[in-house]
């Protein structure tokens, strides 16, 4: 472990430790940078950042990978915390292949950023995520049922997403995306966007949900009722036709 | 006189929810109207006078953190007993636990606490005795007929009701059009819990318990004693209410000893004299309150068929659940049918 006056992460903890602002997005969020550590995942090695925020008890982590701190045109990937997706594998929903495809879009490029956003938590999170599951299997899923439900509040992701890459001391950053709004939301949020990187998945063997397509399409189990799916990330998915492959649009 | 414009909403429901999103709405210069069933404003914020001293018989005292809610409550025109409840016994469970975490505000109204709803109600065109008992689209616009033979119509119905009694009345809307078949899809996934409550009214040899509530531990039975009279200026009688537990409440509905036998544990529980009121009201809450697991995030705004859309507000329709989350949501509704319908 490197000495907190030599390891720019670490460093960010002490000057935050009375870090107070007037706050990002209509909840005025603010956060400060409280630990750092080494984790070591099958996608690499990162650096895991915790973030404390102000407005609910909810752990905002980011995952860095080389240097950022000061950084310029750092590639940044923002991902929505899904634990039926990320954990369960579920096939509902494609957020554990956007989650691994991001970090390994991270791990290719010599540095970047994965922040983690937990939205799931008490009340409304997973309990209301089981029930909108439910409203979709009786086909009665609609975009008023889901939002209130708490699905989903891009908003307030875009406003603490913004605050943890400013508090990161990222000067500009490459955003991996598919999602154009992305870039104005967090422009709003003063963070420099110098570039998007599409965000492709690669199809193998192990994300299963776009075979799972297919039987979508087919009029399977996933879309009952035939009414919209979930939207659960931000991102539209875009699958490479084959590996290596760029998507058309 | 302001000239109102816009499309006219008709809020079914003056409790507080139904009442913070009638008050936004005309304070935006929007035609408005409310109806209520009862006698009176406030639905589950009800004080009634017995003896001529005000009683709280559902919510006892109001908390929140919310700057909007405290600013609302701060203008209502009542002596407020900041703080209250200050001085508690026992060591059970509260029915609203995060009203005793930091940062929440507490308080009372010394005449009553249905001087919140009557405030948020003044100057509002509010119909009583109205009881709405279908829904139904008529062209671009929804007609609620009501008990008794009338009906009014609107291009914008709000249901601000609690969410088992809304659930009810969108089971009158013909078809049903999907978007309401999903809201009570919606609603039917999580119910609210029952709450007996008994009013009892001492003798004046009573002596005044020194505590403002009692949540008792190792009681199935009783939930909360409220020392109600404590909330008045110059009490003529020691009054307390009596909350019977959610799951005790729901077994015992339709009991007609529930009084006889929710006494009896406030006897056990407070003290002997606490079983021996001169003079006793009950009233059962089959909707009082839900907890955590039950709420939303959002109210609801259908878009219906013709044209036409039916709204959704009330505790349930916002997090932390309870009169704030009542006002909140009200409020929210408010907000997005200004935005969304000319
Ligand atoms: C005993 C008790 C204790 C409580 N304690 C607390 C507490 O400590 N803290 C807390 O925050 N909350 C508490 N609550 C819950 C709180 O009272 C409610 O969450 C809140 O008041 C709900 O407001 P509302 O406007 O959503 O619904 P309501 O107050 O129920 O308003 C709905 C209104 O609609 C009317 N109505 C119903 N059907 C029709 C119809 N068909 N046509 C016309 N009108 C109709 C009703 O008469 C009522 O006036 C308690 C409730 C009870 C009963
Ligand atoms: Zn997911």
């Amino acid at each position: 472990m490197r000495q907190p006056e030599l390891d720019p992460l670490r460093a960010l903890v002490q000057r935050d430790q009375d870090h107070e602002c007037e706050g990002f997005g209509a909840a005025r969020t603010c956060v400060r940078v409280v630990a750092v550590a080494d984790l070591p995942t099958r996608f690499g090695h990162f650096r895991l950042v915790g973030f404390w925020n102000n407005r609910d008890a909810k752990e905002h982590v980011a995952m860095v990978h080389g240097e950022v701190v000061g950084g310029e045109e750092v590639p940044v990937r923002l991902h929505s915390e899904c634990l039926t997706g990320d954990v369960m594998g579920s096939l509902r929903c494609d957020c554990r292949d956007q989650l691994t495809e991001g970090l390994a879009a991270i791990r290719r490029h010599e540095r970047g950023v994965l922040l983690y956003l937990r939205q799931e938590g008490r009340g409304i999170g997973l309990i209301n995520k089981i029930r909108a599951y439910a409203l979709q299997e009786a086909g009665l899923d609609t975009v008023e049922a889901n939002l209130a439900l708490g699905f989903r509040d891009d908003e307030r992701d875009y406003a603490v997403g913004a605050h943890m890459i400013h508090s990161l001391g990222i000067r500009s950053i490459r955003l991996i995306t598919n999602n154009p709004n992305k870039v104005a939301q967090l422009t709003q949020h003063r963070v420099v966007v110098s570039d998007r990187i599409p965000h492709v998945i690669q199809p193998n063997e192990f994300n299963r949900f776009y075979l799972e397509t297919k039987a979508r399409k087919s009029g399977h189990y996933l879309e009952a009722g035939g009414a919209g799916r979930l939207q659960e990330q931000a991102d539209p998915a875009v699958v490479a036709r084959e590996a290596g492959q760029e998507p058309k649009a | 006189m302001t000239r109102r414009e816009g499309s006219r909403v008709l809020v079914l429901g003056a409790g507080v929810a139904g009442l913070s999103c009638a008050r936004a709405l005309a304070d935006a210069g929007r035609p408005v109207e409310v109806l209520e069933r009862a006698r009176g404003v406030g639905g589950r914020c009800a004080t009634r006078r017995v003896e001529g001293q005000p009683v709280d018989f559902g919510v006892a005292f109001l908390h929140g953190r919310d700057p909007g809610f405290l600013a609302a409550l701060a203008e209502v025109p009542a002596r407020r007993l900041d703080g209250w409840p200050v001085a508690m016994l026992g060591a059970g469970r509260p029915c609203q636990p995060e009203a005793f975490t930091p940062g929440e505000s507490r308080l009372a109204f010394a005449e009553g606490i249905s001087a919140f709803p009557r405030h948020l109600a003044a100057g509002l065109p509010v119909t009583l005795r109205a009881n709405a008992v279908a829904v139904e689209p008529e062209g671009a616009a929804l007609r609620v007929r009501l008990e008794g033979g009338g009906a009014a119509e609107a291009p914008v119905v709000v249901l601000a009701l609690a969410a088992e009694q809304a659930h009810e009345l969108l089971g009158t809307v013909p078809g049903p059009p999907p978007a309401v078949a999903s809201a009570r899809a919606l609603l039917d996934q999580a119910r609210s819990q029952a709450c007996l409550a008994l009013i009892a009214v001492y003798p004046p040899e009573a002596q005044p318990p020194a505590w403002h509530c009692c949540y008792p531990d190792g009681s199935r039975v009783l939930q909360l004693a409220v020392h109600d009279s404590s909330k008045r200026a110059a009490p003529d009688a020691t009054v307390l209410v009596l909350q019977a537990h959610p799951r005790w409440s729901r077994e015992h509905l339709d009991d007609p000893a529930w009084p006889e036998r929710l006494l009896e544990e406030g006897g056990r529980v407070v003290g002997p004299w606490a079983a021996r009121p001169r003079h006793q009201e009950p009233h059962s809450w089959r909707h009082a309150r839900h907890d955590r697991s039950a709420e939303l995030a959002a109210p609801l705004l259908l878009g219906l068929p013709g044209g036409a859309r039916l709204g959704l507000c009330g505790d349930r329709f916002a997090p932390g659940g309870g009169v704030e989350a009542a006002w909140r949501s009200g409020r929210a509704l408010a907000h997005r049918i200004l935005q969304e319908v000319p």
